[in-house]
């Protein structure tokens, strides 16, 4: 075999450079895995920031009809059942680690799925009608000073934004929230598989 | 920087190499080999805690790699690999030097091999013991010493074609 060593000795003598430090590799890695959880936690924080927003309303300013405090009460409320589902959510996907229970990780991966498949479905509804009512009773006093233009233009974007975010924005996110998770799942199910085949 | 994360990092220190010259050997193509490194090390950061020293710790890492090529390969989206190797080494050919010529044209014969043949060659060449390429690849240690033979015949007749064109 002296022809096979002159291979050997070329393959050893080629020199390759690995082009990724090990900080840029550990640092990818741990993005990889924590994207979904940093994602959901914003999402929680900008509920968090609303409930205190509408909260600081009632706390600090005086109406004139009940049908304020009531529309203001009302969103509060479903402010705070949304972030709690949020939370519920969240400590889910953040309660196991993929590296100590890969197995209950998947289970938890997929239920949290289900769960925020639901809760911008049939919840997210409710949630809707919740909001629309409270500011219906928020808009009655707030409105009234105004001029009638003015009145039907506010009307009108929150109207429209209200259709906007539950039809194409509720959409767009549900479908690429559905194929990144989906990509998640499928990826850590290899790997497991790949792991138990060792 | 907690203990996990320094022991990753002796860990891709230490292996990183082996493994790009491994996955190098396998598309001859220094991205591919690239993303197949990262792929690899992302599952080792992944799986670190459950690795419990049954084996080498090398070893465990190069079972990883190996299957992460095997699959890389089978994707049903990748191009043809032997088409892209020879792409890849042919463009470069006219570039290179005597010896970075013969370092081509022995990726190019490596990339004529059977997938499982070209796997186990590179770690052949990288002189790891042949029990632990026999656990790695899941072939007998018996059944190994007779294959391993049998492609170092191929892979020499292989560069020597090459060598003659």
């Amino acid at each position: 075999m002296q022809e096979f060593e002159h291979i050997q000795s070329l393959w050893q003598s080629h020199s390759v450079e690995v082009k990724i430090s090990s900080e840029e590799m550990l640092a990818q890695a741990k993005k990889e895995v924590n994207s979904i959880r940093i994602k959901s936690l914003f999402n929680i924080a900008g509920m968090v920031v609303s409930f205190i927003a509408f909260s600081s309303l009632l706390a600090f300013f005086d109406f004139n009809s009940w049908t304020t405090p009531l529309g203001i009460g009302i969103i509060i409320l479903a402010v705070a059942i949304y972030t709690l589902i949020l939370y519920k959510d969240h400590r889910l996907i953040s309660r196991n680690d993929f590296t100590v229970h890969p197995g209950d990780f998947l289970q938890e991966l997929k239920a949290y799925q289900l769960r925020h498949f639901n809760l911008h479905n049939r919840l997210y509804w409710f949630y809707a009608v919740a909001i629309s009512l409270g500011f219906i009773l928020y808009f009655y006093e707030m409105l009234n000073n105004l001029d009638t233009w003015i009145q039907v233009l506010i009307i009108l974007f929150t109207v429209f934004w209200m259709i906007f975010c539950a039809t194409i924005l509720r959409k767009a996110y549900m479908k690429r929230e559905k194929e990144r998770i989906d990509l998640l799942i499928e990826r850590f199910k290899r790997i497991s598989e790949q792991l138990q085949e060792h | 920087m907690d203990q996990k994360d320094i022991l990753f990092k002796q860990i891709f220190d230490t292996n990183s190499k082996k493994i790009f010259h491994l996955c190098y050997g396998y598309t001859g193509d220094t991205d591919a080999a690239n993303d197949l490194l990262q792929e690899t090390f992302l599952k080792v950061w992944q799986n670190l805690d459950k690795f419990r020293n049954k084996s080498l710790i090398s070893t465990w890492i190069y079972r990883i790699a190996v299957n992460t090529c095997l699959t890389y390969l089978r994707s049903e989206k990748r191009q043809a690999k032997d088409e892209l190797t020879d792409n890849i080494i042919e463009n470069r050919v006219e570039e290179l030097s005597e010896k970075n010529e013969q370092v081509a044209l022995l990726y190019k014969s490596i990339s004529k091999l059977e997938e499982n043949d070209r796997l186990i060659i590179t770690m052949v060449l990288d002189e790891l013991p042949y029990n632990e390429i026999a656990d790695i690849s899941g072939i007998s240690e018996g059944n190994l010493r007779v294959k391993i033979h049998r492609i170092k015949q191929k892979l020499t007749e292989l560069y020597n074609q090459h060598a003659r064109i």
